[in-house]
């Protein structure tokens, strides 16, 4: 795998944002919604949130896939509003990596083909990247099954090893161990570890109690 | 990889279905289009058509009124009319000699002399290629150039000539008969001589270049220049055989006389019959458009969860789109191919008739680029749509 070269991606900003949908909620407690909150590069986050307070919202709203919020979110100086269709693409390919919680594998193509999908894109890492990390997550034997006959926590590390076939300076992992076991978790945990160290990067993971274990104690505990 | 992601869900039934309505739509619009060329070729070959001579109706009593003819003159205000109609392309004077002319020939060992009368009419519509060194007059040029119809030549041949024992004469030799053509009036008399350049088959008249009339009537003519009022006109018709030309004669009681009338007609039927099965060619074609709309919006609608995925991948949607504008580019050029080829196939079934009749064929290239340029709008406006409706579904 190639480190990036720069310019580079230095934090995201939240200013009073919240989901239109909350916007009579009290959200008194958050440290984001409603507050002025930056992810800083390099450092650790892991969000914490019960069920329905808006973690996939805050994804969505980072990686700019939807906009139905008020206040102002920026990457660096830029407002992630003013980003055009182009702009995105390549926020989503160079600076912001996501693992969606909803994980959005293609059921009709294989496992390693939904990771060579966003690889063909990137052209990140090679195929012996990809081979070593689907053996690393024990899913070896699964690379050339159609995605749609894996099972939940099967798919959940296709899309892990696909989230991290780019470059980025923020990875987004909502509930992403949440169908792996403990020993899986470690090992998911020490493959973004690497990636994220290597690139000097931050990893932003969400969680309703089953935390991506990462190997190091430098993370951040936000409440949302 | 994305077009084998993309491609699960066409229906190749609609697409099929919308290739053959539109493959059948723009053969029919390409084949009325062709016929339509090819019989306004045939029509414009035959030189009478598309002309029309007008002139009025001489009263009854113009005989015993002979210094009156202005009655049966066109005047300024009834020329500009004649000009604003729409099925008149361009229209011309003719300008009489007003002055007295008598022409004589030794031919066959007699003399033979006869008065005679001029009609000037503008060059362009002459139906004789003639040099413009030939066809024109200026003062000091000694001999008058001299176009005749071709039906006088034939009274002589087998009327005049049969019946006094006369030799005929053929069209070369009519033109190096030399004439001399002796012209009075104004205190004026001269002799000069003249010479046939040409036979017209369109215009029935003795025909004399412009140049030439202005001369002489300002030379022999009495009357002032404005005194002048054409009493026949020229008119090249834009659609021959309009009933709307009828009818304007009708009303203002004018008479035409041309020859191409019957033809006129015909063609004008037969362009009325290219122009309806070409709307309906149209009407098919426009109904097939809709329909190949109708299937790409069902296959973005059934796609739209892929098509946002690989946007959230990353994927710009000018990538996601290239398939879908790849697919109706080449089905329309295939359709546009087929269609070309079609209507050249078809066009052999009229040809040979029209070939019979002296008629060339018009050029197939003008179809074929009608078809690129039809097809290149309609891929134009679906690539246009898929775009929108990617981007919808991208959102």
């Amino acid at each position: 795998m190639e480190n990036r070269v720069s310019p580079r991606l230095l934090s995201i900003n939240l200013h009073l944002v919240i989901p239109d949908v909350f916007a009579d909620n009290d959200v008194a407690g958050s440290q984001i919604w409603l507050c002025d909150f930056s992810f800083e590069r390099g450092q650790h986050y892991l969000v914490e949130a019960a069920s329905g307070s808006g973690k996939s919202s805050m994804c969505s709203f980072i990686y700019n896939s939807r906009r139905d919020y008020r206040g102002t979110l920026s990457y660096d100086d830029r407002d992630a509003r003013s980003l055009k269709p182009d702009e995105v693409s390549m926020l989503r390919t160079r600076y912001i990596s996501l693992l969606p919680q909803e994980l959005r594998l293609f059921g009709e193509i294989t496992a390693g083909d939904n990771v060579r999908l966003k690889n063909k894109l990137t052209g990140y890492c090679s195929e012996s990247d990809i081979a070593a990390m689907f053996e690393r997550l024990g899913i070896a034997d699964k690379i050339d099954c159609p995605a749609s006959q894996l099972s939940i926590g099967q798919m959940q590390r296709v899309a892990l090893i696909r989230a991290l076939c780019q470059p980025f300076d923020f990875l987004l992992l909502d509930e992403p161990v949440s169908h792996l076991d403990g020993t899986n978790n470690a090992i998911a945990g020490e493959l973004v570890f690497e990636a994220a160290t290597r690139q000097g990067s931050s990893v932003i993971a969400t969680s309703v109690g089953n935390n991506l274990i990462l190997p190091t104690d430098d993370i951040k505990h936000v409440k949302l | 990889m994305i077009s084998s992601l993309l491609r699960k869900n066409i229906s190749k039934w609609q697409l099929a279905a919308y290739s053959s309505a539109c493959f059948v739509g723009l053969t029919i619009l390409l084949t009325s289009l062709c016929f339509y060329r090819d019989i306004s070729a045939a029509h414009q070959s035959s030189s009478n058509s598309g002309y029309i001579v007008l002139s009025k109706p001489v009263p009854l009593l113009a005989a015993l009124n002979p210094g009156n003819s202005a009655a049966s003159t066109f005047t300024r205000s009834e020329i500009d009319d004649l000009i604003s109609q729409p099925w008149a392309r361009q229209v011309g004077e003719f300008t009489p000699a007003d002055f007295n002319i008598s022409a004589s020939v030794d031919f066959a060992g007699r003399g033979l002399s006869t008065a005679l009368f001029f009609e000037a009419l503008p060059d362009r519509f002459i139906d004789i290629d003639l040099d413009p060194d030939v066809w024109s007059f200026s003062e000091g040029h000694t001999s008058i150039p001299i176009i005749v119809p071709r039906d006088y030549l034939s009274l002589y041949n087998f009327g005049f000539a049969a019946s006094r024992g006369m030799p005929q004469v053929s069209e070369e030799l009519v033109m190096q008969i030399p004439l001399r053509i002796a012209m009075s009036g104004n205190g004026f008399y001269d002799v000069m001589p003249a010479r046939i350049v040409g036979l017209s088959s369109r215009i029935n008249t003795i025909a004399v270049p412009e140049s030439f009339m202005s001369w002489a009537n300002e030379r022999y003519s009495e009357k002032h220049p404005s005194q002048h009022h054409p009493s026949r006109l020229i008119v090249e018709l834009v659609t021959p055989g309009d009933p709307a030309i009828d009818k304007w004669l009708s009303d203002n009681d004018i008479e035409a006389s041309h020859d191409g009338s019957a033809s006129d007609r015909t063609v004008f039927v037969a362009t009325i019959i290219s122009s309806v099965v070409g709307i309906i060619g149209i009407i098919i074609a426009a109904l097939a458009v809709m329909l190949l709309l109708v299937s790409l919006f069902l296959l973005i609608q059934k796609n739209s969860d892929k098509i946002r995925d690989l946007t959230l991948l990353g994927y710009r949607r000018s990538k996601v789109g290239e398939f879908y504008y790849k697919l109706v580019i080449t089905i329309n050029t295939i359709i546009t191919i087929g269609a070309s080829a079609a209507t050249i196939f078809a066009s052999h079934l009229w040809q040979k008739p029209l070939e019979a009749i002296g008629s060339e064929p018009s050029d197939r290239w003008t179809v074929v680029i009608s078809a690129f340029v039809v097809m290149g709008v309609v891929t134009a406006v679906s690539v246009a749509a898929c775009r929108r409706m990617i981007n919808s579904a991208s959102r």
